[in-house]
């Protein structure tokens, strides 16, 4: 089979589609980064390590900061969120459960800006909770709750708890339920057992619904867009700006060359704890 | 005993959940359908919202838009994503970049991608439009096609491929008369996938569409809309587009029995 | 009022529509081996877990020296189970996992550390001790489970299947083993198996279980050479059975002749069969009872010799048990006709 070629025929158009349309373009974001920005908006093809410097400015570093601490704090929610709701639908009788996972995920599918959408509906100014609050007598001042930081970390959580429920289903559903009980017959209360048994076994899964939830948190852009209402920028719509607004493209890959290196650091981070964790498990009578 | 409180609490856990996650799209439904369009009262059942997105040129060009893209990239996906699959499979020693590779756009943040297509077409001076958006979808709908084949792929019995040669059927004949009949119902799985993916996408298409109205698509025209804020016209435009991606991600679950790649 | 150190008092358990434990009642004294024995499917387990505390009891009570334990969740019950699964925790090591359990009674770091190298020495994994499970052979995590139940010194230490998982080798030392443990630790043990060879090496006592009932409890003695059902006869060791039939004083096999019995009393009306042990049948002796047939096999089981006899009284072949010496002086051959007789007393009657 080696000596045959013709499945590399088979991959070639891809293969070729791949490379040319991710990994050139992907490239081409590192090299743009040292380049100057021109007088008008182009590039002016001069060494430059100014944009990189530019990114841990106080300026624009401390978005880069904000932009973590709601990716942080949204990953958090989703996983608190997610993690008890797994638990939950691993703690229902076995028949019942990929019917909940279901309907768990079902929102996940439906389109994203329209997920966002919904939390406009719900929280603006005539939305449905201010209606429901003056229809329970509340005669006063309401405050702002869409175009808030709050919003928009209620709408990444939302739109990425699903995920987070499925990435930590996965380890509980797996759990051998006399483990748990072996841990209580040694003397463990419920909240012990959970704390040192249940929790310790399925730390693989939160750690990728984390990883994932904070990935696509730190880098978005719509949901800034559409819940934070340009009351803050975060690092997503910061790149926008460069590229599409400000025209300063090299400084824009220099912004998307920390993100996507902060991104894959923690993604590849997370790969390796997975591998880890499965690998352990292989290994027999080793 | 202590459990039945704990089963107890396990069920609230769910309604709260549950109800954080079809709350907020469940009143978008409802309001709709609200004949007054505000959340204010309901004044009655009505579909007149949906009679309105009808007579709206913007949205229908848009959704054409959608189609043009959708379909164009689902055609070619699906080819370049059939044809790697069964290479990949067939060559079996596949080294782990070239792995990463295919594997990498269905988890690279569309964000990277959409900025880095966007820096290349520009720096190349390609103008951009509808193309690029169908050249663009192709990165990540290919690969998630050639996820699905693959995994059909996996307990493929390649002896009926020999057996087709042995016969004296020609590489290509054997494709086209028996892999590509068994592999069916996962290519239109994926294809179904790639589909409803592009109709959905929104990032990429934003970055590569190129300036002006001539080439955007309905989540380009919802994202517009919305930044205005709540219409009645958006609500029934939001539950459609709700409905139609399910519907589909559904339909390509229940003909790959259950088998989506990354969900 | 001395009352019986554990008590299991009418208790039930239904699942649904199962039932799956009868209105069982049993006593258990203290420093007992006991082993429940039964097929799969008979309850024992769900009795395991009834005595837990995994299983809330349908109906009865459970008394451990005499006040109801029936109550308590299973963390504060003195009683721990070892797992047919073995249930061991995989992120703790060997040590962690059999720390565990001490750590709970909030004992003093150094006696916890003590108790678990003394416990580690007694099972001889000492060298093993920062292994995880994963990287344990079945028997080791069979030990480890094993210490890790027994390192609390419970007042009762219940084992689902212990030996289930093991081979057959392994299986017969870990038998003597737990009972030496056993004798060692002065607990109480109940021992579930459906290997009727493994009760009666390892028991004291031992309860027959059918259906979610106990049909029948004893000394291993007792119940082999007097079994009260021809479920229990059938269930331990080897027996033949002929078919017989109730005559004016007493009973008659197939062919006519009187089989004389030690007189169980039979209900009349049913159709009954003789039950005898192959050791006590005596192949060319002469008897109470005899029959005559054809052998048809010998098999050698370790030192003796087990001849299949074909004979016109009964349909499967009547199995006979010789000693090496028996066989010396008197070797059987296949093909030939033999007569095999035994005596009155080791013949018992059971309904059909
Ligand atoms: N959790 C349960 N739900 C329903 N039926 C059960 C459950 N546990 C046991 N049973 C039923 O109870 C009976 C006894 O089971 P078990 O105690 O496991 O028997 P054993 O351990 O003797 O093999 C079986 O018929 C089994 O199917
Ligand atoms: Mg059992």
């Amino acid at each position: 089979m080696s000596a045959d070629r013709r499945p590399l025929l088979l991959m070639t158009p891809a293969m070729i589609w791949l490379f040319g349309l991710m990994v050139v373009p992907c490239a081409l974001i590192l090299v743009l980064a040292f380049f100057r920005r021109g007088l008008y908006g182009g590039i002016e093809y001069t060494w430059t390590l100014e944009n990189l410097a530019l990114v841990f400015d106080p300026l624009y570093f401390q978005i880069f900061l904000k932009s973590a601490g709601i990716a942080g704090l949204s990953a958090a929610i989703a996983c608190v969120l997610g993690y008890a709701a797994a638990y939950a639908i691993a703690a229902m009788p076995r028949r019942h459960q990929p019917m909940l996972l279901f309907f768990a995920v079902l929102p996940f599918w439906s389109n994203y800006l329209v997920r966002t959408y919904a939390w406009i509906v719900l929280l603006n100014r005539e939305g449905l909770i201010v209606n429901l609050a003056r229809w329970v007598g509340y005669e006063g001042e309401l405050p702002q709750m869409l175009y808030s930081e709050q919003a928009v970390v209620i709408g990444l959580v939302y739109n990425y708890l699903p995920f987070v429920i499925l990435s930590c289903y996965a380890p509980l559903s797996r759990l051998n339920p006399e483990v748990n009980e072996a841990s209580r017959d040694l003397g463990a209360s419920a909240w012990t057992t959970f704390r040192r048994v249940t929790l310790p076994m399925t730390v693989p899964g939160i750690a990728t619904g984390f990883v994932f939830v904070f990935v696509l948190s730190i880098g978005n852009f719509v949901t800034p867009a559409l819940l934070g209402g340009g009351q803050f920028q975060m690092i997503g719509n910061l790149v926008y700006a460069q590229f599409l607004t400000a025209n300063d493209w090299p400084f824009g890959a220099a912004l998307s060359m920390v993100l996507i290196a902060v991104m894959l650091g923690l993604l590849m981070g997370q790969a390796v704890m997975a591998d880890r964790a499965s690998g352990g498990k292989g290994a027999r009578d080793g | 005993m202590a459990e039945r409180h704990i089963f107890r609490l396990m069920l609230l856990i769910l309604g709260v959940v549950f109800a954080f996650l079809y709350i907020p799209i469940s009143v978008l439904v409802g309001l709709s359908f609200n004949d007054g369009g505000l959340p204010t009262a309901w004044t009655g059942f009505s579909t007149r919202w949906y009679g309105a997105l009808l007579t709206n040129d913007d949205i229908l060009k848009a959704a054409g838009n959608t189609l043009v893209v959708a379909l164009f990239s689902t055609a070619l996906s699906t080819v370049l994503g059939t044809l790697l699959a069964i290479g990949v499979e067939i060559r079996r020693r596949n080294g782990k970049w070239l792995e990463t590779i295919i594997f990498a756009p269905m988890i690279i943040p569309d964000i990277v991608l959409a900025i880095a297509l966007l820096s290349f077409f520009s720096l190349l001076g390609v103008k951009m439009g509808l193309h690029t958006i169908i050249v663009s979808h192709v990165v990540f709908n290919l690969a998630f096609v050639c996820a699905v084949v693959r995994a059909r792929l996996k307990n493929f019995d390649w002896s009926i491929v020999e057996a087709s040669g042995d016969l004296g059927a020609s590489t290509f004949t054997t494709l086209r008369r028996v892999v590509v009949p068994v592999l069916m119902p996962a290519i239109i799985a994926g294809a179904l996938l790639a589909f409803t993916l592009s109709v959905d996408e929104f990032i990429i298409a934003f970055f590569t569409a190129g300036a002006g109205r001539s080439s955007i698509t309905l989540p380009m025209q919802i994202f517009a809309m919305i930044r205005f804020g709540v219409t009645p016209e958006i609500n029934a435009l939001a539950t459609l587009v709700m409905a139609v991606s399910v519907v589909a991600l559904a339909l390509s679950q229940r003909l790959n029995k259950g088998e989506l790649p990354g969900q | 009022m001395t009352h019986p150190f554990l008590s299991i008092r009418n208790v039930s358990k239904t699942f649904g529509s199962v039932r799956a434990v009868t209105d069982l009642s049993l006593d258990i004294a203290e420093n007992e081996f006991f082993a429940l024995l039964g097929a799969s499917g008979s309850g024992k387990t769900t009795l395991l877990r009834m005595l837990a505390g995994f299983e809330d009891l349908t109906d009865g009570d459970i008394l451990l020296e005499g006040s109801s334990i029936a109550e308590l969740t299973p963390n504060r019950r003195p009683l721990n189970l070892m797992f047919q699964s073995y249930a061991l925790f995989p992120h703790m090591t060997v040590t962690q996992n059999i720390a565990y359990g001490l750590e709970m009674d909030r004992l003093p770091k150094a006696e916890t550390a003590a108790r678990v190298s003394e416990i580690l020495d007694v099972i001889q994994l000492g060298h093993l001790a920062k292994r995880k499970p994963d990287q344990l052979s079945g028997g080791q995590r069979q030990r480890v489970a094993l210490a890790r139940a027994l390192v609390k010194r419970p007042k009762v230490l219940l084992l689902d299947e212990p030996l289930g998982a093991l081979d057959k080798k392994l299986r017969s030392e870990m038998q003597l083993e737990l009972k030496r443990l056993q004798h060692e630790f002065g607990i109480t043990f109940i021992v579930v198996t459906h290997d009727q060879e493994e009760a009666l090496v390892m028991a004291d006592r031992i309860a027959i279980m059918k259906d979610g009932a106990l049909l029948q409890v004893g000394t291993p003695h007792e119940i082999y050479e007097n079994p009260g059902t021809r479920f229990a006869a059938d269930f331990i060791g080897v027996m033949n059975f002929l078919p017989v039939s109730r005559t004016a004083d007493g009973f008659a096999a197939r062919d006519g002749s009187q089989m004389m019995s030690r007189g169980n009393a039979a209900p009349a009306g049913t159709p009954f069969v003789a039950a005898v042990r192959p050791e006590r049948l005596r192949v060319g002796g002469t008897g109470d009872n005899s029959l005559t047939g054809e052998i048809t096999a010998l098999a050698y089981h370790g030192l003796d010799l087990l001849v299949h006899i074909s004979t016109a009284i009964a349909d499967a072949p009547v199995i006979a048990r010789m000693t090496a010496d028996e066989a010396d002086g008197n070797a059987p051959v296949v093909g030939r006709q033999v007569t095999a007789s035994w005596s009155a007393k080791d013949t018992h009657i059971f309904p059909e």
